[in-house]
């Protein structure tokens, strides 16, 4: 194991009754490091995360923050370099968001007034109103700058984009692509499948409270590739060597023949070109978002 | 600036504070202003002797009608305080234990670098304070009548006693709920107890001088360590602070080691 590791998991499983939402995780999370930590609805993630941050206590296993043994009782410790900011947080509805980050700052006693304002410029959020009064954006705002005031070393974030409009969207990935520069680590839970491609450097795929993938995005890039689908009357058509995911169907005598592409483009182009009886073809990116769904579906199948 | 658990505590429960004070110096206000009537008006007293016992119970006894301090005491802090300040206690004690737990708020604190020992801790003396604040309430009420009602006058040091131990009872009943809801998160378990001991406590003494069977329970009443009339005339007995305070204690220790510990939903 790497003593250098910010977050390091070794055999954690977390247990409800006899719902096991997390299985036997182990993983490592380096300094410097922006991880991606997608899965589907149910995954536990946000359990995963709830037990880093100390909400909840691990079943079995241990979690290490810094280096240090993470439990519900001493979690505080570790919380002075985290900032934690979730899609379904609730923040003090009693205090404006004035009130709530004055009580945050000082709480966590670090960072300048300058990154402050800066935050401030870049979200704008409402701080003069009740939190209760403010709409799930506007509160979310709220909840992103206070993760990331005072510069910590570490961010945890539990699909942080949800309830943003798009201009904010991109504001906050833009953030996190200048924390990524200072060095910071960032651990962010995501449905958002091409915001996690666009700033993070690993990706984690939970399915079913166990880790499935966990692979660089640069592997993950590689994914990318062409979605073919051919309709034709010559019902012996074969796809192509190369094609994954095939999915073949007949309907009043013609077949459609679907499948992923990511190989050679020549190659392809061949074998179109030899298709007999072609009666209509469709050729699109297969962005990654459609890979992960590839991957969910076959975890959920499994 | 909001700088602490206690502080926002403070802030977060300012309307709550300020409704409860004006409500209890209401009341007192109240009951000093019919301390004239009480105690000049015979028919009150016939009124109460045609009660059966367990009523008369309700209403007081009638002996203690003729000096100012024993009237307060009976019909002020002995039958009417415990369960008006009871209630208040309870629903702080719920509002400072589960209620941010429910909304999610909780996680949101705890997420900072604050431990759970400090949170329950700042929220305990948040709670603290606030009976303490509205008990001054209280006395105000009664202070600001008392000048216009003749005869009425209550020495200071019976006074300290009397509210020295109904705060030590309004931290007791407020400390049942807040205790089980920081332990456990259930607002349920919390409400059940706390309604359970109170109700419980006031049916059992206030019956128990009727009901030759309850008698033997009747210790298990919280409001058996809180003799109203007897502390104005005896004066406080330590071995009701220490029933009192030791429940306390223990529950705050109990919920302590339970609520660093458990999950938070």
């Amino acid at each position: 194991m790497n003593t250098a590791s910010i977050i390091r998991l070794s055999g954690v499983t977390k247990q409800f009754g006899k719902f096991r939402a997390v299985s036997n995780m182990t993983l490592e999370i380096e300094p410097g490091q922006v991880v991606g930590f997608v899965g589907a609805n149910g995954a536990g993630k946000t359990t995963t995360i709830s037990m880093l941050l100390g909400f909840l206590g691990t079943s079995q296993g241990e979690i290490e923050l810094f280096g240090e043994t993470i439990l519900p009782s001493n979690a505080h410790m570790a919380h002075r370099q985290i900032g934690y900011a979730a899609g379904d947080m609730e923040l003090p509805g009693q205090l404006t968001g004035a009130q709530y980050l004055a009580f945050l700052r000082h709480q966590r006693k670090s960072g300048s007034d300058e990154q402050y304002q800066a935050l401030l410029k870049r979200f704008s959020p409402q701080l003069n109103k009740k939190i209760s009064a403010l709409s799930r954006g506007n509160k979310q705002k709220i909840a992103l700058v206070a993760a990331f005031v005072g510069e910590p070393d570490l961010v945890v974030l539990d699909e942080p984009t949800s309830g943003l409009d798009p201009v904010m969207q991109d504001a906050f990935l833009d953030l996190v692509r200048g924390y990524k520069q200072s060095g910071k680590t960032i651990f962010m839970s995501s449905h958002y499948l091409q915001e996690v491609m666009d700033v993070c450097d690993r990706v984690i795929l939970m399915s079913h409270g166990k880790v499935v993938e966990d692979v660089q995005t640069s592997q993950l890039l590689a994914m990318g590739g062409k979605h073919v689908s051919i309709l034709t009357g010559y019902k012996a058509t074969k796809p192509p060597k190369a094609a994954e995911s095939i999915e073949v169907s007949e309907d009043r005598g013609v077949l459609r023949l679907e499948f992923v592409y990511k190989s050679d483009m020549a190659e392809l182009q061949r074998w179109v070109a030899a298709v007999k009886q072609l009666h209509d073809i469709e050729i699109s990116e297969y962005n990654l978002e459609e890979a992960f769904k590839s991957l969910y579906q076959t975890e959920e199948t499994a | 600036m909001i700088g602490s658990v206690f502080a926002k505590t403070l802030y977060d429960k300012r309307y709550f504070t300020l409704g409860w004070t004006i409500a209890l110096g209401a009341i007192a206000a109240l009951m000093v202003a019919f301390y004239p009537a009480m105690h000049q008006d015979g028919s009150i007293d016939a009124l109460v002797k045609s009660m059966p016992p367990a009523f008369q119970g309700l209403v007081g006894s009638l002996s203690d009608l003729t000096q100012f301090d024993t009237y307060i005491a009976a019909q002020l802090f002995d039958i009417r305080l415990p369960l008006i300040a009871g209630i208040m206690s309870i629903i702080l004690g719920l509002g400072l234990s589960v209620s941010d737990e429910e909304k999610g708020e909780l996680r949101t604190l705890l997420s900072l670098p604050i431990s759970r020992s400090k949170l329950f801790i700042q929220r305990w003396l948040a709670l603290l304070l606030i009976l303490a604040i509205t008990l001054v309430g209280l006395v105000a009420g009664m202070y600001a009548v008392m000048p216009f009602i003749e005869e009425a006058d209550i020495d200071i040091d019976v006074l300290a006693r009397l509210l020295g131990m109904t705060g030590l009872m309004m931290v007791t009943y407020g400390t049942i709920p807040f205790a089980v809801g920081i332990a456990t998160g259930k607002r349920a378990a919390a409400t059940a107890v706390s309604i359970a001991v109170i109700i419980g406590s006031f049916l059992l003494s206030t019956f128990a001088s009727a009901v030759d069977w309850l008698k033997d329970y009747e210790p298990l009443s919280l409001l058996h360590y809180f003799p109203a009339v007897d502390i104005v005339r005896d004066g406080i007995q330590w071995s009701d602070v220490m029933v009192l305070g030791s429940i306390t204690v223990v529950l705050l220790v109990l919920a302590l080691v339970a609520f660093r510990r458990r999950d938070i939903a």
